[in-house]
């Protein structure tokens, strides 16, 4: 059996901060200067107050599982070795949320609210995943 | 008049069965439709002025000799000044609908024909159609990367749902039930041959936890049409047209994940505008066609639109009262549950069970003196709420 690659990030070029950080294992995000919103995912200009006067700035990696669910079947091709795989829409302390996997743990231990804290995968010689694991302690 | 001078209405529907048809060309399925609506509607083909379909998911090339006047040309129409697609992904025929009315409420278009043909059962592969539904849509940069699929989409808010608001399974398998029982009634629905029950639905494979494949709507080929004209017209060609009498919508979202309430989307406000521009309320209803490509969107549509308490649409799928028979009618084709999912149509199903209701032609599952209905609609990863108030009056 063929394995098929992973799909990797479409990236467009006013996200590659986000990119480059994640590949020395660091979770960023954008901040607005002009009303102080934190942005995810990044923008080229603020979505609140639509300033341009946007910083890059470095998250605690810590948040909780706002839900998620453990893939058994049908999953996309590039992913059928993986199941069972949780994905998640995580929500930072710092208020933005992305979607990603909870990795570490067993897959049906997770539940809505479980602290979680950011890990990094790394997918290919180009790419690295910011992941989370359940928060220890 | 007054009030009928600023309105649209619906005179003709015409619908294909839902199903796997290898041996048909995908045309057929628009131009049959579209056939069956012209017929409906009682008047000459050459009276269309405005052609509007919709896209088709499975083949570029196919969607290709739509947006190219391929269905004027094989139905002959003589009069047509333009075709012109209108997609919106599964919220396409709302957008349609309220733009063909635009149209014709300013007089830009007389009569408008809206086709809508795919052939997502037969036109691709099972893993083709993962592979499609794991990509349209979903944010290549952000979600795609880590195995998104639209199983895992519903999930995602099935999960969050039922947290809140302490839904069981049963009562979503209870949807499924409800809607079987429906298409059961349908001829044009593809799972129309025997009930289905609670316990079958949760014995059924695990997809993405807790939905089951039997929560999951399928892919298959199928068709449908309708024709709009004005409401000053519309009595002298229809017996019984139906009116569009609101329309609300919402957009939310395009990454699923940014989306800020996943288990209540933006059906309030969509659902507010549409019954305060209607006049009316959710207990006006004789019909709620909701959409319902997995029984939590189905679930969600009917409490965000005010027909129950938040957390209490699982009892009324349990209860009878969504059934044949039951005191709230509801996605009384069989919905993409049962019915059968067929791309932008599945929603366009819905809007054509919501006007042959009302039109009184839906034969064995006819909901007895049907005058109001609301259909609902949503595209991509439920990026949008579309609510449409029909009736067989202007209140
Ligand atoms: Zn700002």
């Amino acid at each position: 059996m063929t394995t098929i690659e992973k799909p990797v990030p479409v990236v467009n070029p006013w996200a590659k901060p986000f990119w480059d950080a994640a590949n020395k294992e660091k979770l960023v995000f954008q901040h607005c200067k002009g009303c102080d919103k934190n942005i995810f995912y990044p923008r080229i200009a603020c979505p609140e107050c639509f300033s341009d006067d946007l910083e890059w700035i470095e998250a605690s990696g810590k948040g909780r599982v706002y839900t998620y669910t453990v893939v058994e079947s049908n999953a996309p091709s590039a992913f059928v070795g993986d199941m069972p795989y949780v994905i998640a829409i995580v929500k930072l302390e710092e208020g933005v949320q992305f979607l990603s996997n909870i990795v570490g743990c067993d897959p049906h231990s997770v539940v809505c609210e479980m602290p979680v804290e950011v890990v990094f995968e790394r997918l290919n010689d180009a790419f690295t995943l910011p992941k989370f694991t359940p928060m220890q302690g | 008049m007054g009030k009928n001078a600023k309105r649209a209405a619906f005179i003709g529907i015409g619908e294909v069965p839902t199903g796997r048809f290898p041996e048909t060309a995908a045309i057929y399925h628009a131009i049959e439709s579209a056939k069956l609506a012209i017929r409906d509607a009682g008047i000459d083909k050459d009276e269309i002025d405005y052609v509007m379909p919709t896209a088709s998911l499975y083949s570029p090339a196919f969607n290709t000799e739509l947006v190219t006047c391929r269905i004027v040309e094989e139905l002959g129409l003589k009069n047509v000044n333009k075709n012109c697609q209108v997609f919106a992904g599964g919220s396409s025929s709302s957008c349609a609908l309220q733009l063909a009315s635009s149209l014709i409420e300013t007089g830009k278009a007389k009569t408008v024909l809206f086709v809508h043909a795919d052939r997502l059962g037969t036109g691709v592969t099972a893993q083709g159609g993962i592979d499609l539904f794991s990509t349209a849509g979903i944010s290549a940069e952000w979600e795609v990367p880590f195995g998104q699929h639209y199983s895992a989409i519903a999930a995602l808010a099935t999960n969050r749902y039922k947290f809140e608001t302490g839904c069981t399974d049963e009562e979503l398998s209870a949807v499924c039930v409800s809607n079987r029982k429906w298409a059961r009634l349908n001829p044009n629905a593809f799972f129309n041959k025997k009930d289905i029950t609670i316990e079958e639905v949760m014995a059924s494979k695990m997809l993405s936890t807790p939905l089951r494949a039997k929560q999951s709507n399928m892919l298959f080929d199928g068709g449908g049409a309708f024709v709009l004209t004005s409401a000053e017209r519309a009595p002298d060609l229809c017996p019984r047209p139906v009116y569009i009498l609101g329309e609300g919508g919402t957009v939310t979202h395009f990454v699923y994940s940014q989306e800020p309430d996943v288990s209540r989307f933006g059906w309030a406000k969509a659902g507010k505008k549409a019954f305060e521009e209607a006049g009316l309320t959710p207990k006006d209803m004789d019909v709620a066609e909701i959409y319902d490509s997995y029984p939590i969107y189905q679930m969600i549509g009917l409490e965000e639109l005010g027909f129950c308490e938040r957390g209490e649409a699982g009892k009324l799928f349990v209860s009878g009262d969504t059934w044949p028979g039951g005191r709230l009618p509801c996605t009384t084709n069989g919905g993409m549950l049962s019915q059968g999912h067929t791309g932008a149509g599945g929603a366009v199903a819905l809007l054509i069970e919501a006007v042959r209701q009302l039109m009184g032609k839906a034969g064995d599952r006819q909901v007895r003196d049907a005058r109001f209905a609301v259909e609902t609609a949503t595209g991509g990863t439920y990026m949008d709420a579309q609510v449409t108030v029909l009736g067989t009056e202007i209140p």
